[in-house]
């Protein structure tokens, strides 16, 4: 009997948790899957079901919007991983007195408030930003390049915001991999790269996973960065729902598309999920 | 030649000498085990065979060759590891198979390998289980099979057997003898533990906690004839007395305070062994005869206090209490179920022993 007690413990403390997800999360979910699908009449009167919003996304041009974003945030993931790889395995495989230090600096960009990056970003952009500075003293180029407002100032501040998110996971499953493998495999003749195919990469892939899907899922929607670095030459996902969303009278609207959209992450994760494990087994072969 | 020198190597770590210019050979084909007390730097030079570190001075020579300097990857020497360093994502075949699929080996000699060492080694049932489904011996098994199917000149092994059972470590022993003597590779055998290496060992070596190698011989010559008090207590027990060398040239004795004089036998003549000069005396517990009846033909004898017995089932462990208040221990074979003479607690009783089975040791 005391077992049966006990057991209700964790769901006793998880309650006010469980409470706050469905009420802020799981119904406003439901909220907007059904508001995508309800007919209402111009006098707010509900008329039944249709699938015409729905149906009204799938067109070209909305399609290119999802489109890029997907594009978006594949290449952001793919960024960060490549970047962020090395620096968790830096800072993970560093016997410097720093590591503790190293792994602050990591931290420290969580602590200021994000338009205060954007701004600084402004500065290093900009056309008599540090950067055009930097490389009109250097002599690489006479005239100013416009940074600012393009893809390439997406993508940097992308990839600035979103690198702890890839080298956390990572760092951490390097950390508790036993270093002892590492010495047996290049003891038993593999080179540095064999060791790394063969035996970090494959045991290190839970956290190559999960810091890839924790960039790439918030990159889809990404609606901030988009916004204040690309002006709006690009159009993305978080733009669209946003305009709909906060726009009179198109509400539905903006649940319908973001409806749509979100299917179209799913089904992406899903490649993505088995795309990995597919070049992992090509990786290790 | 799959001999290993080592000269003057010397290593250091976090600012403190664990290595200081060791010079030590290991002969060819031979099971070698280097024995010392825990952290004394036998993992540091086994490591810098391998090619786990490098040294910060001296040379490595793998028969003529100098590899001081050659990568890991490069060195015909594989390790087993104290924990087993077992690939957790890959199964026993891909384990054992490692080695053989980076040397590009056709796959079907290197499923022979694998499947001829499987069977040598039992674990043919276990192919295709991961190491976390295997039991301890079984692990240690999969590691010693990976180590040497790409039959590696040297192999280095760091306290393979401490996370086994008595009974398995006992076997595991007997196994490792019989796989050296079949494959005439050249073991090093890391340990702390005394037992082990005496049993394994064609040739040792003793490091003490300096890590400096103090002496270097068969089990036997390190056992009967320690050279220092060091080794004659690390490797088994043993009784130490000190005491003052007399009559040197007539009837050689040694002068214990309290106990009296004792004959003793010199057959080497060492530069300390002068007239006057304070040395110790080295008795093991098993070469000294105790009784309570009066007996001839010994060279030396005392008496003493039985102050405790410890029955070990083979033999008995008699703590005998001395006049000068040394405490020593004596051994005595269990050889029949109810002994002629009965040994007790507070019994007083005499020690013989025969002067050629002690050794003198510079103090």
């Amino acid at each position: 009997m005391k077992s049966k007690t006990t057991s209700h413990i964790p769901f006793t403390l998880g309650l006010p948790a469980i409470i706050w997800q469905i009420v802020f999360f799981y119904l406003p979910l439901l909220f907007i899957i059904v508001s995508s699908i309800l007919k209402v009449s111009e006098s707010g009167m509900i008329q039944g079901i249709t699938l015409k919003k729905i149906f009204l996304f799938l067109s070209p041009v909305y399609l290119g919007v999802i489109g890029s974003s997907l594009l978006l945030a594949l290449s952001n993931a793919t960024l960060c991983l490549l970047i962020g790889y090395p620096i968790a395995y830096f800072l993970s495989f560093t016997s410097s007195r720093f590591k503790s230090f190293f792994l602050f600096l990591l931290i420290v960009p969580f602590w200021t408030n994000f338009l205060l990056h954007v701004y600084a970003w402004f500065f290093v952009l900009e056309k008599e930003g540090f950067l055009n500075n930097l490389l009109r003293f250097l002599g690489i180029i006479d005239q100013p390049i416009h940074f600012l407002n393009s893809l390439f100032a997406i993508m940097v501040m992308m990839v600035y915001y979103y690198l702890p998110f890839m080298i956390l996971p990572i760092y951490s499953s390097l950390e508790r991999l036993d270093r002892r493998l590492i010495e047996a495999s290049l003891d038993l003749g593999g080179s540095w790269s064999h060791t790394f195919r063969r035996i970090l990469l494959p045991l290190t892939l839970s956290g190559v996973r999960g810091g890839f899907f924790l960039v790439y899922i918030p990159s889809f929607a990404e609606f901030a960065i988009p916004e204040l670095m690309g002006g709006d030459k690009q159009m993305f996902v978080g733009s669209v729902v946003s305009h709909y969303i906060l726009g009179e009278q198109t509400g539905s609207l903006g649940a319908a598309f973001t409806v749509v959209s979100s299917i179209a992450l799913l089904i992406s994760v899903v490649v993505l999920f088995l795309l990995i494990n597919k070049i992992m087994k090509r990786v290790r072969a | 030649m799959r001999s290993i020198k080592l000269t003057n190597l010397t290593k250091s770590k976090h600012g403190s000498r664990i290595i200081d210019k060791v010079n030590l050979t290991i002969p060819s084909g031979k099971f070698f085990a280097l024995l010392g007390p825990s952290g004394c730097g036998k993992t540091t030079l086994l490591r810098l065979m391998a090619g786990l570190e490098t040294a910060d001075g001296g040379k490595i020579y793998l028969g003529d060759r100098d590899i001081t300097d050659l990568p890991i990857n490069e060195r015909p020497i594989n390790m087993v590891f104290q924990s087993y360093a077992l690939f957790p994502h890959l199964d026993v075949f891909d384990n054992i198979a490692y080695s053989l699929k980076i040397k590009k080996l056709p796959k079907l000699v290197i499923e022979q390998k694998v499947f001829k060492i499987l069977e040598s080694f039992h674990l043919v049932d276990h192919i295709h289980k991961l190491p976390s489904q295997l039991s301890g011996g079984q692990q240690q098994r999969v590691a010693l099979a990976r180590a040497i199917v790409s039959e590696p000149d040297v192999l280095l092994l760091d306290e393979p057997l401490a996370a086994l059972d008595f009974k398995l470590r006992e076997r595991m022993l007997i196994e490792l003898i019989e796989l050296q003597d079949k494959l005439k590779t050249t073991f090093v055998y890391v340990t702390h533990d005394q037992f082990e290496a005496l049993t394994v060992a064609d040739q040792m070596a003793i490091m003490n906690h300096n890590g400096d190698i103090e002496q270097i011989g068969t089990p036997k010559e390190i056992y009967e004839f320690p050279i220092s008090s060091f080794v004659a207590k690390f490797v088994g027990t043993t009784n130490i007395f000190s005491g003052e060398l007399l009559h040197l040239d007539t009837n050689p004795t040694i002068h214990i305070p309290d106990l009296g004089d004792f004959s003793i036998d010199l057959p080497q003549k060492k530069s300390w062994m002068k007239e006057g000069n304070h040395v110790a005396m080295s008795i093991r517990p098993e070469k000294i005869f105790i009784t309570k009846k009066e007996v001839k033909n010994f060279s030396n004898h005392m008496t003493g206090f039985v102050q405790s017995i410890v029955y070990h089932g083979r033999s008995t462990q008699y703590n005998i209490l001395l006049k000068n208040n040394l405490r020593i221990q004596v051994f005595e074979q269990n050889e029949e179920h109810f002994p002629q003479e009965v040994i007790d607690y507070d019994n007083e009783v005499n020690l013989y022993w025969q002067k050629e089975n002690v050794v003198m040791l510079e103090k």
